[in-house]
């Protein structure tokens, strides 16, 4: 016996191989399904840790989102003052506007007069009367110049200033992103926050979905024995646990969802109050059913890894003896 | 069929569990093993079925030699060996349909096939009719023949009995092993592991005997064995 015949894997023609391993897998999705269904209790009580688990991670996405359509709002209205030397012309001063505007970094510009300043410097000082004693009118007049999006970051936003001043009838120009720019960075370390967070919740997940498998093995030991003994491949064995991982993560990243649009649900009318105060017209957004999708499969992505994990590590322990 | 050529096994312990085996079963052949407990027996089977690979010597099934099957190929090899075991090894929380039905699944076989494989297989163990039942209704001859049945579902060339008349009485025994005769009369290998001598005497076949590790008499036996035309 110097040559090692072929073992024969299989008794089926191909094709009907390639047809039954899609009914199997199929059979097995909606055995491990009906598994569950029959443990409504346990199966429950991990899908609820799943769903809490989840919706943390997703709640920080959803204000992170909410912030960035704040922020966005804000971001635009970041504008440029540039103060006009004295003694200019209203005729120089025009021309200057009509250059600025063919700026591509501008997307608008003002022009308050120096009456004009006088007028509105009038109404909201409360110094009027005192301005009256004045012989003379103080104030520049000043050309107000609205950044187009892409300049509107503090970065864009100051270089477009350097090259505003650069004109001769400028005196000076001011931009006042400080508040901006701290607002960046608060955002930035709220998102920093949130990846962080979420990494470690979605670790939580693994683990915990990988622990349930564990038990699940456990319990169904004989049965694993039993099914090696009579031929069965690893890939056979550990496919139910595979798909018991999917749903839990499918039914938990659903529950997330739902406690997400509750969550948002009860702080929207509190929050419309608060942002009504600061005359903004803002909503909260909760997540949308393409982020439900997204959701949904990054949940049943972890259920398979924690499952994974646990069968490639379990299953090969158990041996027929 | 079954070709031991110096086989021997030490478990992690230390225990010298078989040494020096050397015998062969030939294809169509029905064999009994016997020894007293803790003799080998058990150990034997298991090299055969690949739970155990042995320490030094060659074991070879089918034309297949062990030591050279991959991890992963062990089950296609497995598919090959119908087992029945002492405590039968049944699921208990599936109907006998189910338990029979095992092999054919973990082969991919359609429902149509299963249904008519197990049902014929269950005629053949003379459960016909109990496959909706649960094994933990049946008494412990029904559980041993549901094993039985599963083990010959698929048809395999070969089998493989531990003990399979342990818990029964002598009538129920004799009829096992008249079971065990007409699957080798339809050409399949069987070899039987079993202490009850006085099962063995009164039937003609070849008879391994095992005493702590060693076989008693294998190859002068084999001289006397009847061996089916192939």
């Amino acid at each position: 016996m110097t040559q090692q015949p072929q073992l024969n894997r299989s008794k089926l023609p191909l094709s009907g191989r390639i047809v039954m391993f899609f009914i199997r897998h199929i059979q097995h999705a909606m055995a491990s399904m009906g598994e569950l269904w029959r443990n409504p209790l346990s199966s429950l009580m991990t899908m609820a840790v799943l769903g809490v688990s989840l919706s943390l991670p997703a709640a920080l996405q959803v204000l992170v989102k909410n912030a960035e359509t704040v922020t966005a709002s804000w971001n635009s209205a970041a504008e440029i003052s540039l103060f006009i030397n004295e003694g200019r012309s209203e005729r120089t001063i025009q021309s200057l506007i009509t250059r600025i505007e063919t700026y591509p970094e501008v997307s608008d510009v003002n022009y308050i007069n120096r009456d004009q300043a006088l007028e509105e410097f009038q109404s909201l000082s409360g110094f009027g009367e005192a301005l009256a004693y004045l012989d003379e009118n103080p104030l520049p007049a000043v050309v107000t110049v609205t950044p187009s999006l892409k300049y509107s970051s503090p970065a864009g936003a100051r270089q477009l200033l350097g090259k505003l001043e650069q004109e001769a009838e400028v005196s000076f120009g001011r931009l006042d992103i400080e508040w901006l720019e701290r607002l960046q960075a608060v955002v930035k370390l709220l998102e920093r926050t949130v990846l962080a967070i979420a990494a470690l919740l979605v670790l939580a997940v693994v683990l915990v979905i990988g622990n349930t498998i564990r038990l699940a093995i456990m319990n169904r030991r004989t049965e694993i024995e039993v099914m090696k003994l009579v031929g069965a491949t690893e890939a056979f064995i550990q496919r139910p646990f595979l798909y018991t991982g999917i749903w839990y993560g499918v039914i938990g990243g659903i529950l997330a969802w739902m406690i997400i649009n509750l969550l948002v649900w009860y702080l929207d009318g509190a929050l419309a109050e608060l942002l009504g105060l600061y005359g903004s017209q803002l909503q909260m957004q909760a997540l949308t059913f393409t982020e439900l999708g997204q959701l949904v499969a990054l949940a049943s992505f972890l259920g398979w890894l924690g499952s994974y994990l646990s069968v490639r590590q379990h299953l090969r322990a158990i041996e027929p003896s | 069929m079954i070709r031991f050529e110096q086989v021997s096994k030490v478990y992690p312990g230390g225990q010298k569990a078989l040494s020096d085996v050397s015998f062969h079963l030939q294809r169509g052949e029905m064999a009994f093993l016997t020894g007293h407990s803790g003799a080998g027996k058990s150990t034997l089977l298991k090299l055969i079925t690949v739970i155990e690979r042995a320490n030094a010597g060659r074991v070879s099934i089918n034309g297949h030699d062990i030591a050279k099957i991959k991890r992963s190929d062990v089950p296609f090899l497995r598919r090959d060996i119908g087992m029945i075991f002492q405590n039968h090894h049944l699921l208990m929380d599936r109907s006998v349909f189910d338990n029979v039905a095992l092999p054919l699944v973990i082969e991919g076989f359609s429902h149509n096939e299963i249904k008519k494989r197990v049902l014929a297989s269950l005629d053949m163990v003379g459960l016909y009719g109990k496959e909706r039942h649960n094994p933990i209704m049946l008494s412990g001859g029904e559980q041993q023949r549901v094993g039985i049945a599963r083990a010959i579902v698929n048809k395999p060339p070969l089998l493989l009995a531990d003990e399979p008349t342990g818990n029964l009485d002598p009538k129920l025994s004799m009829d096992i092993l008249r079971l065990f005769e007409t699957f080798n009369d339809a050409g399949t290998t069987v070899l039987i592991a079993t202490h009850d001598l006085g099962l063995i005497a009164r039937m003609k076949y070849r008879t391994l005997t095992l005493k702590q590790g060693r076989v008693l008499g294998g190859e002068e036996l084999s001289s006397h064995v009847n061996v089916p035309a192939q």
